[in-house]
């Protein structure tokens, strides 16, 4: 989409270039009107299409040559490298826990770093936080609006942020004492336009990272809980971040890279044929995985700046919401449009296991922070956890 | 005039596409056949600490159901 947007523009202003002149007015008053500039202007015009043209050029040249340069290094394949690995056994997998309490789809869930407890949104607007042991439920908060469409859990367990289309991004301290409003004790940071796509906790329950839709753009800041203003609008895109300081963006077919200290996005890969739902770093860090529309998940190695598998079947046709990895990276957990859960070795690029039990299209899925159980939440209103 | 400024916006924008495309050519990038090799360590050096992977007993796993009880 971002390119289409390049386009267009480049195709208005070329024929604005070109369209000639034409100064209206009365015949008598001519002979006393001052000269129209069209030479000058023309020749800015002109001056300035050619700069354009020049530049086009060098970008395709450019493209060219990236193409070249990361053909030269696909060398060999992941899974002819990966054919010495032992090959994994049977998965029995199963869900072990249900979780209802949603009036409606969920959208998005964290798990808390107790491992044990679960944050989970959706578009009934309720935030719930469940004990993900005994499915209890521990706070339940109505957000003034539907489409909850982002929360996660602070580090210290003791707070979350959520957020979608009221444009904000709202953190509730969690309470032990259920007679207290969590409601009244909310702080919220607008996000000014448009909604929240995601948001994150940083290392510290101080900062909370977000990520607003734009048009064709996506920005993220980062907030000081205590106070509640902007520190910096820092840069473009993310959905996932690992370290403090590369983030992760899935926009539309484009998986990016960026570098918050430099605001520079340093990598960009297009291969996937439709638009892009989940981006999840690989436990090391040197690569990630995505999860598109087209129905793949494709796993990106960063070192080598280029893709190095495609997780796919010609069975599986619906698109892919969310992905992540097991704790050693062997695993890719897929959550699909068609209700199931495909399970892929990373690196053999084989499937090894598909889950049924949602009723409908999955759209979130998360590992434990200790990986042994893994949460999927779905629009049929409930989560479950597998194990 | 809002000609020239359309297409100065379009050349901005060119220009920077061009400047990304400079930064990201020359990365340095390393052969397939050695960041594979990396990965596939990775996940045997992590592969006992991964219980999805490996299963872990259902005694020590809070999700998995606990064996009954028999009462002697």
């Amino acid at each position: 989409m971002c390119k289409h947007y390049l386009y267009s523009i480049l195709c208005i202003s070329t024929s604005l270039c070109f369209k000639p002149f034409r100064c209206r007015s009365l015949p008598a008053q001519r002979k006393y009107m001052r000269s129209p500039p069209i030479p000058e202007m023309a020749t800015q015009e002109v001056q300035l299409s050619e700069t354009l043209a020049h530049l086009k050029t060098e970008s395709d040249t450019l493209k060219g040559k990236l193409e070249e340069e990361r053909a030269k290094l696909h060398d060999v394949e992941l899974h002819q490298v990966a054919e010495k690995v032992e090959g994994l056994g049977q998965f029995v997998m199963k869900t072990r826990r249900t979780l209802k309490g949603h009036g409606n789809k969920v959208l998005c869930m964290d798990w808390c770093k107790d491992k044990r407890r679960i944050v989970s949104s959706s578009q009934d607007g309720k935030v719930i936080v469940w004990d993900a042991f005994t499915t209890n439920k521990e706070h339940a908060v109505t957000m003034p609006c539907t489409w909850v469409m982002a929360c996660a859990y602070a580090p210290s367990g003791c707070a979350v942020a959520c957020g979608g289309l009221d444009n904000k991004c709202s953190v509730y301290p969690l309470s032990l004492d259920k007679n207290e409003n969590l409601a009244a004790k909310k702080k919220s940071v607008a996000m000014h336009t448009n909604y929240l796509s995601a948001c994150s906790f940083t290392n510290s329950d101080m900062q909370v990272r977000l990520s607003r839709m734009g048009e064709d753009t996506c920005s993220s800041f980062v907030t000081a809980l205590h106070h509640f203003f902007d520190l910096t609008e820092l840069f473009k895109v993310f959905r996932h971040v690992l370290h403090d300081f590369m983030s992760l963006q899935g926009c539309d077919k484009k998986a990016n890279v960026w570098d918050m200290r430099s605001g520079q996005c340093i990598q960009s890969f297009e291969t996937h044929e439709s638009d892009i739902n989940s981006v999840r770093y690989y436990p090391s860090g040197d690569a990630f995985a995505s999860g598109s529309d087209d129905a793949t998940c494709r796993l990106y190695d960063l070192r080598a700046d280029r893709e190095v598998a495609i997780y796919s079947k010609e069975s599986i046709i619906f698109g892919v919401s969310s992905v992540d990895f097991s704790l050693s990276g062997r695993l890719l957990f897929g959550g699909y449009n068609d209700y199931t859960i495909n399970v892929w070795d990373v690196l053999k690029g084989t499937r090894v296991s598909i889950l049924f039990g949602h009723e409908n299209r999955v759209s979130t899925l998360r590992v434990s922070p200790d990986g042994t159980a893994f949460c999927t939440g779905s629009w049929d209103h409930t989560l479950r956890t597998w194990a | 005039m809002s000609g020239t400024m359309c297409s100065s916006n379009s050349v901005v924008q060119t220009q920077k596409l061009v400047d990304q495309l400079r930064l990201e050519a020359s990365m340095e990038r390393i052969r397939i056949s050695l960041t594979a090799a990396d990965l596939i360590q990775y996940c045997k050096d992590h592969r006992r600490s991964d219980p999805l992977l490996t299963g872990i007993a259902a005694s020590s796993n809070p999700f998995k159901d606990k064996k009954t009880c028999t009462l002697l």
